[in-house]
C-alpha cells in the first residue's frame, strides 16, 4: 500500500486537473460555444470569436470579464454576443475599468477612492468629449514620458473605440432587426440600380427606389469607419488580404453583384434570432453556418477550432495550479511522510510539466512559430525550460530540491505570463524584423534558455542561503551538492546566453547592418554573459566557494530580471517592441528582495545555524568516544 | 618560457585582473545603457563604449575629470590579459583544448570589433525616391559645409568642411583659389520657422530665405530626431569680402556666388559618402497583414550600376536580406513619403565575417569544455 500511495495521490490530482481541461458539456439555451468557435479576422490573423471576446474584454478591464448591469459575470463569448448583437444591453454592462484616481476625479465622481471603478458605456457617455480631448493631449507626449493619468486616459479612449467598433462588426448598431434590414436592402438593390441607371441616362426614374438605394449606400459607407474585426469570409477572392470582409464591405459589394453574400445573410439571421430570443432558430443557424464554412474554407478552420478548445482548456492555468500543489506537497514532505509526499510531488510535477508542454506546443502550432515571439511567450517558455532543468536535477540528485525549484519557477513565470496576457492578443502577428523562424528559434530561444537557467541557479542559491542560515540539517554533503548544482546550471546558462548573444549579433548584422549596436536589449544580454564569466572565473580561481557561488547566483537573478524586463522599460532602441511600463513596481520589489537575500547571505558563517550545528556535531563526534571510555571505567 | 618573462608577465596574466576588467565592463554597460534614456544610443556609444575614459564635468565649468575607464581601456586591458594569460600558461593538451578554442574565439571577436570601430566609416543612409539614382549615402549624425567649384563643365571640385569645425567666429582657409571662410554665427541645432512666428523681430535668428528663418534650438539626443545646424558665413578672397550668406542644413539648397572668373556653390548638408557605383530605386513594396497597419515585409527592388566593373543588374533588398557589394552592405532600414521612398542603411564593414568565425570557435570550445565536464561528472556518478 505504501508503495502505491504516491501514485494514488499524484494521479488523483492529475485527473482532477485534466478533467478541468475538457470541453464544456452542452447546456440548454443559446449555443454559446458554437458561436465562440466561429472564425473572424482580427489584426491580421484568423481567430475564433472566443479569442476576440477574451482579447477585447481584457483591454477593457483587467479581469477580462463581462459583468452585466446586475453584477452577473458572463462567459466571454456570451458577452461578445451581447456586444455584437444586442448592444443596447451591453451598453449598460460594467465593462470599462478605471483605476487612476485623477481620471475618476475628471468625471467628478465620488466613487470609492483608490479602487478600480467599473463604468458602463452609458455611464461614460457624458464624458466622451472630455476623454477624447484629454487623450489627444496625452498622445502628444512621448510614450515613455507619459504619466499614469496620460496612459490611463489613452487606454480608456482606445478601449471605448474598440467597443464602438465591435458593436458595428456584424451589424449597424442602431438597427432594430438587422436580418430584416439586409433582406430589405437586397430587395432594394435591383430596382434601386435600375433607377440609378435611368437617372444617369437622363431618363425618367423611380425616385423612391433611387432614394432608398442612396440611403442604404450612405448607411453602409458610414459603417466602414468601424472596421476592426472582419467576420465575413469572402471565398470568391481568396488572396490573403481579400479573404475576409467587414460587414459593410460585404454589403457594399452586394450592390454590384445584386445580392447579399451568404455569410452576411447568415449573420443577419443570427442577429434576428438572438434578439427575438429564438434559441432553436439561433442554434440551427450556427450549425448551418458551420457546415457552410467547412465546405468553403475548410483549411482556415483548423486553427480557430483548436484555439477555441485551447482557450477553454487553459492549460497554463491548470499547470499553475498543479505547481502550487507540488510546492505544498514538497514542503509538507519535510514535515511528515517524506518518501510518500516527495514522490507524489515528483509525479504531479511531471504531470504539470506535460500539461505545460502541451500548452506550449499548441501555441506553437497555432502561431506557426518557434516558442518565443513576445514577452508573454518568453515567460511561458522560461518557466517551461526551468521546470525541465529541475526535472533533470531531481533525476540526478533525488533530494527534493528539483521539485521545489520547479514548482516555484513554474508557478511564478506562469503568473507573470498571466499578467502579461492582459496586454492583448498573445498570438499576434510578428513585425517584419522578427519574421524569420530560423533566428527566432535560435537566438531568442537561446536567450530564454539562458534566463531560465539563471533563475534556477539563483533559486538554488536562495535555498542554499536559507537552509544554511535557518536549518540545522545543513551538513557538508548538502552544501556541496547544492554548490555542484549551481555550478552546473551556471555553466549551462553561460553556454546558452553567450551563444545566443553572439547569434543575436549575427542576426543584427544581417538585418540592421551592424554586429553590435549597444542597444539596451543587447546590453542586457551582455550583462548576463559578463556576470556568468565573472562567476565562473571566480570559482575556477578559487576566490569563491559554495557560499560565494550562492551569493553570485542570487545576484544573477537581479541581472536577469533587468535584462528580461528592465531594458524594455527604457523604451530606447530597436528592440523596444517588447515595451511595457506597468511592471516597474514588481520588478523593483523583486530586485530589492534579492538584494536583501544577498545581505542575509553575507552574515558571517559562524552565525549560520547550519554551520553552528555542524560544529556541535563534530564536537559530539569527538566527545562520544571519550564518553564511551569513561563509561567503561 | 623563461622564468624571467613569466615573472614579468605575471601581473597582467592574473585571473584577478580578468575579473576586475569584467566587473568594470559590467558597470560600464549598465551605466551606459541607463544613460541612453537621456542622450540616446549614438551619444552613449561614443561616451561610454568608444572612449578611453568617462568624464565628469562639474556644473558650469569646462573642466573634464576622468572618473572611470571607458570601453577602449577596459576592452583593451581584457584583451591584453587574455592574450598574456594564454601565452604564459600555454600548454597543448586535450583538457585545455576547449578553453583555448573558446578564448581564441573571444580574442578574435574583440579584435574584430575594435578594428571595425577604429577603421570603419560611420554608418550612413541612402534615401531614394522611386526612380532616383544616387552614388552617395548621407550621414545620420554629421553635417558638412560643401563648397563646390562649378566652373568646369565636366566635373565639380568639392571642398567639404565637417560641421564640427564650424564655431562662432572661426576662420578657415580653404584649399581652393585662396578662399577663406569666416563663420559669423553657428547654431549646432536649429529650427526653420516663418519670420512671422518669431516672438519679436529682434529675437536672434538667421535669415535663410524670404519665408524662412533659423532659430537656435537645444541640441537633441532623441532617437528619431537629428540636429539641424545653421550658420551665417562670409567668404573672403585675398582679404576681400565676396559676400555673406545664411545656410541651414534643414533647407539644403545651395547658394551660388561668383569670385573672380569662377562660379561656386555653397551648401550646408548631411555629410556625404560617395561610392564608386550608383544605385537606383526601381520599386519599393510594403506589405501589411490583412486588415492592419502592421508591416509584414518591406522590400526595395533596386538597380546596381557600376560601369567600371561592367555591372548593371537588378537586386532585391528586404528585411534580413541585405545587398553586399564591394565591401558595402545595403540594408532595408525604413521607408517614407507614403511608401514611395526607401531608406537603405549603408554599412562598410570589411570584418563582417569575423563574428561568424569567432562564434563557431566559441561554440565549439564551450561544447568541448562543458561536454568534458559533463562526461567526467557522469562517469564519477556511475562509479559512485
Amino acid at each position: 500500500m505504501r508503495k502505491f500511495a504516491p501514485w494514488i495521490i499524484g494521479l488523483v490530482l492529475l485527473f482532477w486537473a485534466v478533467s478541468r481541461m475538457l470541453p464544456p458539456k452542452e447546456v440548454p439555451g443559446f449555443d454559446v460555444p458554437g458561436f465562440g468557435r466561429l472564425p473572424v479576422l482580427v489584426d491580421g490573423r484568423v481567430m475564433p470569436m472566443d479569442t476576440l471576446a477574451r482579447v477585447t474584454l481584457s483591454e477593457m478591464n483587467h479581469h477580462g470579464a463581462y459583468t452585466t448591469a446586475t453584477g452577473n459575470i458572463e462567459l466571454p463569448s456570451r458577452g461578445l454576443m451581447e456586444i455584437l448583437m444586442r448592444p443596447e444591453n451591453s451598453d449598460t454592462a460594467k465593462l470599462f475599468e478605471v483605476s487612476n484616481q485623477e481620471i475618476i476625479d475628471l468625471f467628478g465622481s465620488q466613487d470609492a477612492k483608490g479602487q478600480f471603478v467599473h463604468y458602463s458605456f452609458n455611464e461614460l457617455k457624458p464624458f466622451f468629449g472630455e476623454i477624447e480631448k484629454q487623450a489627444g493631449l496625452a498622445g502628444q507626449s512621448d510614450p515613455e514620458a507619459r504619466n499614469p493619468f496620460a496612459r490611463g486616459i489613452i487606454k480608456l479612449r482606445d478601449s471605448l473605440r474598440v467597443y464602438l467598433e465591435l458593436k458595428n462588426t456584424l451589424q449597424a448598431e442602431d438597427s432594430p432587426d438587422f436580418g430584416k434590414e439586409i433582406r430589405a436592402f437586397e430587395a432594394a438593390i435591383g430596382p434601386g440600380m435600375q433607377a440609378v441607371r435611368d437617372r444617369d441616362a437622363n431618363k425618367p426614374f423611380n425616385e423612391r427606389d433611387f432614394e432608398r438605394m442612396l440611403l442604404f449606400t450612405q448607411r453602409y459607407q458610414n459603417l466602414t469607419l468601424a472596421k476592426y474585426a472582419y467576420a465575413i469570409p469572402n471565398p470568391q477572392r481568396p488572396t490573403e488580404n481579400d479573404g475576409w470582409q467587414h460587414i459593410s464591405e460585404s454589403l457594399l459589394s452586394g450592390i454590384t453583384s445584386g445580392q447579399v453574400s451568404y455569410p452576411a445573410m447568415i449573420y443577419g439571421q443570427l442577429i434576428s434570432a438572438y434578439r427575438a430570443g429564438d434559441v432553436k432558430g439561433f442554434n440551427t443557424v450556427v450549425r448551418e453556418y458551420g457546415s457552410y464554412l467547412s465546405k468553403t474554407i475548410p483549411e482556415k478552420l483548423n486553427r480557430p477550432k483548436l484555439e477555441f478548445l485551447f482557450n477553454e482548456a487553459q492549460p497554463f492555468l491548470q499547470a499553475m495550479t498543479l505547481y502550487v500543489i507540488v510546492l505544498v506537497l514538497a514542503l509538507f514532505s519535510w514535515l511528515l511522510w517524506p518518501k510518500t509526499l516527495s514522490k507524489a510531488a515528483i509525479i504531479v510535477l511531471l504531470g504539470a510539466f506535460v500539461i505545460h508542454t502541451f500548452g506550449l506546443i499548441t501555441r506553437m502550432y497555432l502561431q506557426g512559430r518557434p516558442p518565443v515571439t513576445n514577452l508573454y511567450s518568453s515567460a511561458i517558455f522560461v518557466g517551461w525550460a526551468s521546470v525541465l532543468l529541475c526535472v533533470v536535477l531531481e533525476w540526478i540528485y533525488k533530494n527534493g530540491i528539483g521539485s521545489v525549484c520547479g514548482a516555484v519557477i513554474g508557478f511564478v513565470t506562469l503568473l507573470i505570463a498571466h499578467n502579461l496576457q492582459l496586454d492583448g492578443d498573445t498570438l499576434e502577428m510578428l513585425r517584419a524584423v522578427l519574421d524569420t523562424n530560423g533566428w527566432l528559434a535560435t537566438h531568442v530561444v537561446g536567450e530564454a534558455l539562458g534566463y531560465s537557467a539563471m533563475f534556477l541557479a539563483g533559486l538554488i542559491g536562495i535555498i542554499y542561503i536559507f537552509r544554511g542560515l535557518l536549518t540545522t540539517s545543513f551538513d557538508e554533503a548538502i552544501s556541496r551538492s547544492l554548490g555542484r548544482m549551481m555550478y552546473g546550471v551556471v555553466c549551462f546558462a553561460t553556454l546558452c546566453s553567450l551563444v545566443a548573444t553572439i547569434l543575436g549579433g549575427i542576426w543584427a548584422d544581417q538585418s540592421w547592418g551592424r554586429f553590435w549596436g549597444w542597444d539596451p536589449k543587447e546590453n542586457g544580454a551582455l550583462l548576463i554573459v559578463l556576470w556568468n564569466a565573472i562567476t565562473l572565473h571566480a570559482r575556477w580561481g578559487g576566490y569563491v566557494r559554495e557560499r560565494g557561488m550562492a551569493l553570485m547566483a542570487v545576484f544573477g537573478n537581479v541581472i536577469t530580471s533587468l535584462s528580461w524586463f528592465g531594458v524594455n522599460m527604457l523604451g530606447v532602441g530597436l528592440h523596444s517592441y517588447g515595451f511595457m511600463d506597468k511592471a516597474f513596481g514588481p520588478l523593483l520589489a523583486f530586485i530589492v528582495s534579492q538584494l536583501v537575500i544577498i545581505g542575509l547571505g553575507l552574515i558571517p558563517p559562524r552565525y549560520w545555524r547550519g554551520i553552528q550545528a555542524r560544529g556541535k556535531r563534530s564536537l559530539l563526534a569527538q566527545a562520544q568516544p571519550a564518553l564511551a571510555q569513561s563509561g567503561e571505567r | 618560457m623563461t622564468s624571467e618573462l613569466a615573472r614579468w608577465l605575471k601581473p597582467i596574466t592574473s585571473l584577478k585582473l580578468t575579473i576586475f576588467c569584467l566587473a568594470c565592463a559590467m558597470v560600464l554597460v549598465f551605466v551606459g545603457t541607463l544613460d541612453q534614456v537621456h542622450i540616446g544610443i549614438y551619444e552613449a556609444e561614443n561616451r561610454y563604449f568608444k572612449s578611453f575614459f568617462l568624464f565628469f564635468s562639474p556644473p558650469h565649468s569646462e573642466l573634464k575629470i576622468p572618473w572611470f575607464p571607458g570601453g577602449y581601456i577596459v576592452g583593451g586591458l581584457l584583451l591584453v590579459n587574455l592574450i598574456a594569460a594564454h601565452v604564459a600558461r600555454f600548454k597543448l593538451s586535450w583538457k585545455k583544448a576547449g578553453i583555448l578554442l573558446l578564448h581564441s574565439g573571444l580574442i578574435l571577436l574583440l579584435v574584430g570589433q575594435l578594428f571595425a570601430d577604429l577603421f570603419v566609416d560611420l554608418e550612413s543612409q541612402m534615401r531614394l525616391d522611386q526612380g532616383q539614382t544616387k552614388d552617395y549615402s548621407e550621414s545620420l549624425y554629421h553635417d558638412e559645409l560643401a563648397l563646390i567649384d562649378t566652373s568646369d563643365a565636366d566635373s565639380d571640385h568639392v571642398v567639404s568642411i565637417p560641421a564640427s569645425r564650424l564655431h562662432d567666429r572661426s576662420r578657415i582657409d580653404l584649399p581652393i583659389d585662396r578662399l577663406q571662410l569666416v563663420v559669423d554665427e553657428y547654431y549646432p541645432n536649429s529650427a526653420l520657422v516663418n519670420p512671422t512666428q518669431l516672438p519679436s523681430p529682434n529675437y536672434p535668428h538667421l535669415r535663410v530665405g524670404p519665408m524662412a528663418v533659423a532659430v537656435q534650438m537645444e541640441k537633441t539626443y532623441k532617437e528619431n530626431e537629428r540636429n539641424q545646424p545653421s550658420a551665417a558665413v562670409s567668404i573672403f578672397q585675398n582679404g576681400q569680402r565676396i559676400g555673406d550668406w545664411s545656410l541651414a542644413a534643414g533647407f539644403p539648397r545651395p547658394v551660388t556666388f561668383q569670385a573672380g572668373v569662377k562660379s561656386y556653390q555653397m551648401v550646408l548638408r548631411p555629410k556625404r559618402f560617395y561610392k564608386p557605383f550608383a544605385i537606383q530605386l526601381l520599386q519599393f513594396r510594403h506589405d501589411r497583414y490583412a486588415g492592419t497597419d502592421i508591416a509584414k515585409n518591406f522590400s526595395s527592388r533596386i538597380r546596381l550600376l557600376d560601369p567600371a566593373k561592367h555591372e548593371d543588374r537588378e537586386s532585391l533588398v528586404f528585411m534580413n536580406n541585405p545587398l553586399r557589394y564591394r565591401g558595402y552592405t545595403f540594408y532595408q532600414a525604413g521607408f517614407d513619403n507614403d511608401d514611395k521612398t526607401t531608406v537603405l542603411q549603408v554599412a562598410q564593414n570589411p570584418s563582417w565575417l569575423v563574428p561568424y568565425i569567432s562564434c563557431a570557435l566559441i561554440v565549439l570550445g564551450m561544447l568541448l569544455q562543458f561536454g568534458m565536464h559533463l562526461v567526467s561528472f557522469v562517469k564519477r556518478r556511475v562509479i559512485a
